[in-house]
């Protein structure tokens, strides 16, 4: 029921705050971007409409090849492992531990602090000479010489998907949580009651019931992944040799080069990838809301 | 078939021995690096794992820090304002259009929403380069707008998003009384909406002020100096005074760094949780 027949019209009132930051600084930069990657836009020359050109020049550019190769590498492995993480995390923290609260605000932390300075934390961690890692695994007695992690592909890229799994596991847990929280009591105890171990119950019982927040963490992660910047930026600088280069990175490096057509073209690419996973995000939001 | 109490005591056991080794797992993968950087930041020489070294304790990279040269209280008090005034606009303008979109009558609502929602879910590389040229030409290069205004706008979706799913959790049975009794729209958010909406804003306004925080890349192109340049970036160029990487006072400024957001943390432990679980998972 409705008394007020002109709260519609004034309802855009209120919509007009929300309309204008959107308007100004997403939609025309984004319609913007995607208008500049139809051009030949360097610094310093004319510039002039060239089709696909940048996009051809993209594909033939072997840098580009390898950002789109490490960006779907970094997703493919560290998404997984950080849900993994999550999930072990949310089923420590729903039980009940001395201090709840303290536990809580524990997983918080590598969560909320910067990204770059959980980059510089790691990069002193895979220090060659004096890092953490290199001191632990000597002290086991893992290895006997020290590892150069930042100096090889593969390490480099182990460094990146550890750093950004202790910055992004704990916001799975925090969603995992929620979901672990939803799930009746009734059906565990009710299992119990017919003499199903936990292991069976949490195959059986939770991690169905979980599915559809897994896959909204799944999707989350990788729109977020996707994007990476700030830790290859500060941690590898993309290096070596341009090994770990995301396709944000190389954005950026375009950007900074004075090519805007390409950097932008690379921008176009990308968000067309977050598209793809953010429509089926916002459908499954839908779906775990009803 | 019912199995003996012997069986469900070795199962308690076992739970609670997999839950003893998960914690610890927690403890040190969370703990471990951030025990680190503490260390080396109160450390006299940061390579005090190696064998020859002593661990010595020292105030000295704080004091280094604290030096006008390297600017980092200047980048600090930038991150705060800056992140405040993202914090304060996105929460006040999100509840505005939280409240037209479940309190008043806005065709396409549930569009507008989602719609807002997809943007913000976009890499921010998509709209750096165009940010940048736009800022170039406004002339607003290092200043504390060129940053806050895209911020609000980054953040907004969420917190509207995440305020219009609380919004519609307060009872319609308040509005219909006060429509009613003859309330203005304005009068019902300002007397009867608000007051019942303040923990739902506080989680809001958390959730934007660690974003606009921690940013990174956007602040890295549309920062020159200490003007208006934030701590991360003051932390990913680092240089120090005397050339090789610093580490103890860099990890000094990353200490620095993380503090507010700490506080924020242990503090509203319960309110970022629940920003972060009803702006992902419910609608």
């Amino acid at each position: 029921m409705r008394l007020k027949p002109s709260s519609g019209k004034l309802g855009w009132l209120f919509l007009l705050p929300l309309g204008f930051f959107i308007l100004v600084f997403l939609l025309t930069p984004i319609v913007g971007t995607i208008q500049s990657s139809f051009y030949q836009d360097v610094a310093f020359l004319p510039k002039r409409f060239t089709g696909l050109s940048n996009y051809l020049v993209l594909f033939q550019d072997s840098a580009f090849r390898q950002a789109a190769l490490f960006t779907l590498l970094f997703v493919g492995v560290s998404v997984p492992l950080e849900c993994l993480i999550g999930l072990i995390f949310a089923l420590v923290l729903q039980r009940s531990l001395p201090g709840k609260g303290m536990w809580r605000a524990l997983v918080l932390i590598p969560w909320a602090i910067p990204a770059t300075v959980s980059a510089k934390t790691f990069q002193l961690i895979f220090q060659y000479h004096d890092g953490l890692m290199n001191a632990l695994l000597q002290g086991i007695g893992i290895t006997n010489a020290p590892i150069h992690w930042l100096g090889g592909a593969p390490s480099a890229f182990f460094a990146l998907v550890l750093a950004d799994a202790w910055k992004t596991a704990p916001f799975a847990a925090i969603l995992f949580l929620a979901g672990l929280a939803s799930i009746p009591d009734d059906l565990h105890r009710q299992a119990k009651v017919d003499g199903a171990h936990f292991l069976r119950r949490f195959i059986h019982i939770t991690l169905p019931l979980l599915k559809p927040v897994i896959t909204v963490v799944l999707l989350f992660r990788i729109i977020d992944a996707l994007r990476v910047f700030d830790l290859n930026y500060v941690l590898t600088g993309g290096g070596p040799g341009g090994a770990t280069t995301s396709l944000s990175l190389l954005g950026y490096q375009r950007y900074l080069s004075g090519d805007f057509g390409l950097g932008a073209a690379v921008s176009v690419l990308l968000f067309l990838s977050a598209w793809l996973f953010t429509w089926l995000y916002l459908r499954q939001a839908r779906s775990v809301e009803a | 078939m019912i199995k003996p109490a012997r069986y469900w005591r070795k199962e308690e056991w076992q739970i609670g021995l997999l839950t003893a080794l998960g914690a610890a797992f927690l403890l040190l993968f969370c703990l471990l690096p951030f025990a680190y950087m503490l260390a080396v930041a109160w450390a006299e020489n940061h390579d005090f794992l190696s064998p020859q070294v002593d661990f010595r304790w020292t105030f000295a990279n704080f004091r280094e820090i604290a030096v006008p040269e390297l600017h980092v209280p200047a980048y600090l008090a930038n991150s705060l304002g800056i992140a405040g005034a993202t914090a304060l606009g996105a929460t006040v303008f999100a509840g505005l259009a939280a409240f037209a979109l479940t309190r008043l009558r806005v065709k396409g609502g549930r569009g507008i929403l989602l719609a807002a929602l997809a943007l913000s879910m976009f890499p921010p590389i998509s709209i750096a380069g165009y940010l940048f040229r736009m800022m170039a030409e406004l002339g607003w290069i290092n200043t504390y707008p060129a940053l806050i205004l895209p911020y609000i706008a980054w953040i907004l979706p969420l917190c509207l998003w995440f305020l219009a799913g609380f919004f519609q959790g307060i009872p319609r049975e308040l509005d219909k009384a006060a429509w009613v009794d003859g309330c203005t729209p304005w009068q019902l958010l300002r007397h009867i909406l608000l007051p019942l909406a303040r923990p739902g804003l506080l989680s809001a306004a958390l959730l934007a002020f660690i974003f606009a925080y921690n940013e990174f890349l956007f602040a890295l192109l549309l920062t020159v100096d200490a003007h208006s340049r934030t701590l991360p970036v003051g932390i990913a160029m680092f240089q120090g005074l005397h050339g090789e990487v610093p580490w103890g006072s860099l990890m000094a400024a990353s200490v620095l760094a993380v503090l507010p957001v700490v506080l924020l943390a242990l503090v509203f432990q319960k309110q970022i949780v629940g920003g972060l679980t009803r702006g992902a998972v419910k609608g």
